[in-house]
């Protein structure tokens, strides 16, 4: 089956990009068929109806967090034992010393593991993606929707600057 | 009114990165060369010894620690600005986030090779790392230096985690006008590349922007716990006026205290050498002013509380430091540094005349000459003045150390030369959103909270 | 259990300084030269600390030789990131000459500044090589080292002392110093055996300890007060 490509509009306002989200709401055009992109965050101004899309972002770093401290731990009590070396009459592994290497370690883990959530979320790197009709207008400033060609209603771009069909994404 | 963006106002901001500036040129080169001295005397000592610099018994540690300490200050900047400032929503902030970034990175770099420098045999660095070996070698996870190692590469790390992130946006405006006007140019390849396909959907954007939100309020208690440990290095030994519990928010207050000054002059040099004075504007100046008087007050109560605890407890070897501070061979360097760190902070800062651009910059240089003296009388003035009154010492740089300090300026200045050519200085995203934020707050009839409108 | 300790008897000491050339001899240390030395650099392992008491007429000078305390709580131990220094279990304050990267930082802990860097290779030009020791190592330049207690003559005598299958007797180790210095100044032995001469002159009522105050538990003890 071949890809029926995409049409893009581009849109100057942001009210009339929402209006033309909103024309496709209502012609039955599902969030995973359209794609809007943007220079700026506009997500809660310009966003498809339907159901809201949620970042996984917060939790895995509260997971890498963990997982680098617990890894920051072991590595400092269990190689200390393995080889005692007394030094300065300290016990060999103290806690606050201890507690230190195992902040790093939390946040280390904690930073890793959000960048590559948000690598994986947004599908990056993505490298060779051909440019789009309006990537230009995208860059100064444009909002852009692309709707999948075959399911293009009528009139939903009105208010658009430009519009253009491609032939695959 | 969001988009089209004010193109003339980018315009400015775009020129060094799109055009060829014979300027800007000239001036990595110039710097170039002065970070090829720091190489060039680093290398001198690598193969002549570490004796070839000025330390010696018992000031084991004289300029490289200063210059460590100092740098590794100076990049709190970025954090303060960057991180606080968006984890408070200080919508002033958005000019100013990717240069501090940016003094951020570059400074940790330059004061991660530090470290290196000042060691004995730097070759065997790798001695520290723990990573399984035949050879019976393992860091001493108790030592505030392997601390060092883990919280400056964490930092490291972070930082240029934290820069990179949003520069993604940026750098898809640049591919995108790059790749509509010049697509078979190197620097729309490079833009390509930089931009790792980011193409600005709402998931995106979404992820995007909690990404950074959560970077930020890890970057944060990350940055405390740098120069925290950094300061521990002195503090966990019993060396008189080093053994001092303040230290930790001393050294953090007065790294911030640094970053802000190194940022207040670049941020002036940026706005007269680029033209940016729309985006580092009169009020942004004025914000940073404040921040800075604040911090001045800051640094001068913990310096403060600092002597006149000595003073009073009198003990016997901390006097000895004290004096040498306070009316002995160091008294000058001391009060000079009073004089550019408080006195004239708080005279110039205090006044909104003072809070111009052209003030600012100058007080920020002196507060960076006065921090750098600062860590020196921590360094060089408790070890000059050992415990065991036989030992006292002397210290004076020899050339190898003065050529790696200016060597490193010039290093610094170098990266961002190059920096400015390469990627946008102020971040064009985060401004126009800004704008798009105030201009819905100006036409819209009920007031329009930042949280109804992100 | 074996614990190696010295007493320094500071009113005999003479202050003749042949404890530091019996221990530069000894242990390989090398000289540095005139204008090094002038510097802050000389490299010995032990000093002779010359502090006046009294007023004229009635001035005395006492002689101090100050060398590294091996202390039991040693501040300079936990600092170093390479475990280059560490404590023994019979005393000891070990230098690893190997695993040291030169970060300095022990010498900066060390409250009684008795640890030296080697800021140079030590240069023995012909013939003066044939001086060194083979039994201790000559340190390269970016190393760290202090007085090891002549950690390779307590080996030796444990060495001898397990072929004639014995344990080491008081007197078996001499140090350098110890062996060298005429007025007899210098005791070295075994803290941990009650019959040694150093545990007798260390509960002497003249003992003390330089910088009692800070906890670090020296090995060393310091005679004065006497006549």
């Amino acid at each position: 089956m071949t890809d029926p490509g995409w049409t893009h509009a581009a849109f100057a306002k942001p009210s009339d990009a929402q209006d033309a989200l909103e024309r496709l709401a209502e012609a039955g055009v599902a969030a995973s068929e359209i794609e809007v992109r943007s220079s700026i965050p506009l997500g809660h101004e310009v966003c498809p109806v339907g159901p809201q899309v949620h970042s996984r972002v917060p939790l895995m770093a509260v997971l890498g967090g963990l997982m680098g401290g617990t890894i920051a731990i072991l590595l400092v009590t269990l190689t200390s034992r393995a080889y005692p070396l007394p030094t300065g009459g300290m016990p060999i592994v103290p806690l606050p010393t201890a507690g230190v290497i195992t902040f790093e370690g939390l946040a280390l883990g904690a930073i890793l593991c959000t960048v590559a959530t948000v690598f994986f979320e947004c599908r990056l790197p993505r490298l060779g993606v051909p440019a789009g009709p309006f990537d230009r207008m995208l860059a100064d400033g444009s909002i852009v929707i692309a709707v999948r060609s075959d399911r293009v209603p009528s009139q939903w771009a009105a208010k658009a600057t430009a519009t253009a069909p491609t032939e695959s994404q | 009114m969001a988009a089209p963006a004010n193109t003339a106002k980018e315009a400015a901001l775009l020129r060094p990165i799109t055009g060829v500036r014979p300027g800007l040129i000239l001036g990595s080169l110039v710097t170039g060369a002065l970070a090829g001295l720091l190489f060039f005397s680093w290398g001198y000592q690598i193969k002549n010894d570490i004796g070839v610099a000025g330390i010696n018994r018992p000031v084991f540690w004289g300029f490289y620690i200063t210059n460590f300490v100092f740098w590794i200050g100076i990049s709190h900047a970025g954090t303060l600005i960057s991180a606080i400032l968006r984890v408070t929503s200080a919508e002033w902030r958005r000019p100013v986030t990717r240069c501090a970034e940016a003094i951020t990175v570059f400074a940790l770099t330059i004061g991660g090779l530090f470290p290196l420098i000042h060691l004995g045999r730097p070759w065997l660095f790798w001695f520290m790392i723990p990573f399984p070996n035949s050879r019976g070698l393992w860091p001493n996870f108790r030592s505030p230096l392997v601390w060092d190692m883990m919280a400056i590469g964490t930092y490291l790390t972070g930082s240029v985690l934290y820069l990179l992130l949003p520069l993604l946006p940026d750098m898809a405006i640049l591919r995108d006008r790059a790749m509509a006007e010049t697509p078979a140019s190197l620097k729309a390849r490079l833009f390509s590349f930089m931009a790792l396909g980011w193409r600005g959907t709402t998931q995106q954007w979404h992820s995007l922007e909690a990404g950074i939100k959560v970077m930020a309020v890890i970057i944060i208690p990350v940055a405390v716990s740098v120069h925290t440990i950094v300061s521990w290095d002195f503090s966990m030994t019993l060396a008189p006026m080093w053994h001092s519990t303040i230290f930790g928010p001393y050294f953090v207050v007065g790294a911030i205290y640094s970053g802000i000054g190194v940022l207040m002059v670049a941020m002036y040099l940026l706005r007269r050498g680029l033209g940016l004075q729309e985006y580092l504007n009169d009020k942004v100046f004025n914000n940073l002013g404040l921040l800075f008087v604040a911090f001045t007050v800051i640094w001068t109560y913990f310096t403060a509380a600092e002597h006149i605890t000595v003073w009073y407890g009198h003990e016997p070897s901390e006097m000895a430091v004290f004096w040498e501070r306070v009316s002995g061979d160091y008294a000058l360097v001391f009060w000079g540094m009073i004089l550019v760190n408080t006195v004239i902070p708080l005279a110039v800062l205090s006044f909104r005349w003072g809070r111009k651009p052209f003030a600012t910059a100058v007080v920020g240089f002196g507060v960076l000459i006065g921090m750098w003296i600062e860590r020196f009388l921590i360094v060089v003035g408790t070890l000059r003045l050992p415990r065991m009154e036989f030992t006292v010492g002397t210290y004076s740089p020899s050339w190898v150390e003065l050529g790696i300090l200016v060597g490193s300026f010039g290093m610094f200045a170098m990266l961002y030369f190059l920096f400015v050519q390469f990627a946008p200085i102020v971040s064009l995203w985060e401004v126009r959103e800004g704008d798009h934020i105030a201009g819905s707050a100006a036409a819209s009839p009920e007031p329009v909270t930042e949280e109804a409108v992100r | 259990m074996t614990r190696w300790g010295m007493v320094i008897d500071t009113d005999r000491c003479t202050g003749c300084g042949a404890c530091v050339v019996a221990c530069a001899a000894e242990n390989n240390i090398q000289t540095v030269g005139e204008e090094e030395a002038h510097n802050g650099r000389a490299m010995h392992w032990l000093r002779i600390e010359r502090h006046y008491e009294g007023t004229f007429p009635d001035v005395k000078v006492r002689f101090t030789p100050v060398l590294c305390q091996h202390c039991a709580a040693a501040p300079c131990e936990p600092v170093c990131p390479v475990y280059a220094t560490y404590r023994t279990p019979e005393g000891l304050n070990a230098m690893v000459y190997s695993r040291c990267i030169g970060t300095r930082y022990c010498a900066n802990n060390c409250p009684y500044t008795v640890r030296v860097f080697n800021w140079h290779d030590g240069e023995w030009p012909e013939p003066l090589e044939r001086q060194l020791n083979p039994d201790v190592s000559v340190r390269p330049a970016g190393v760290m080292e202090k007085c090891t207690f002549c950690v390779q003559r307590i080996q030796d005598a444990q060495d001898l002392a397990k072929d004639d299958d014995r344990e080491i007797g008081d007197g078996d180790v001499q140090t350098a110093c110890a062996q060298s210095c005429p007025a007899r100044a210098i005791v070295f032995g075994d803290l941990g055996n009650p019959a040694s001469e150093v545990v007798r002159l260390a509960r002497s009522e003249r003992s003390s300890q330089l910088l009692e105050d800070l906890g670090t538990h020296p090995s060393v003890f310091y005679l004065r007060g006497g006549e």
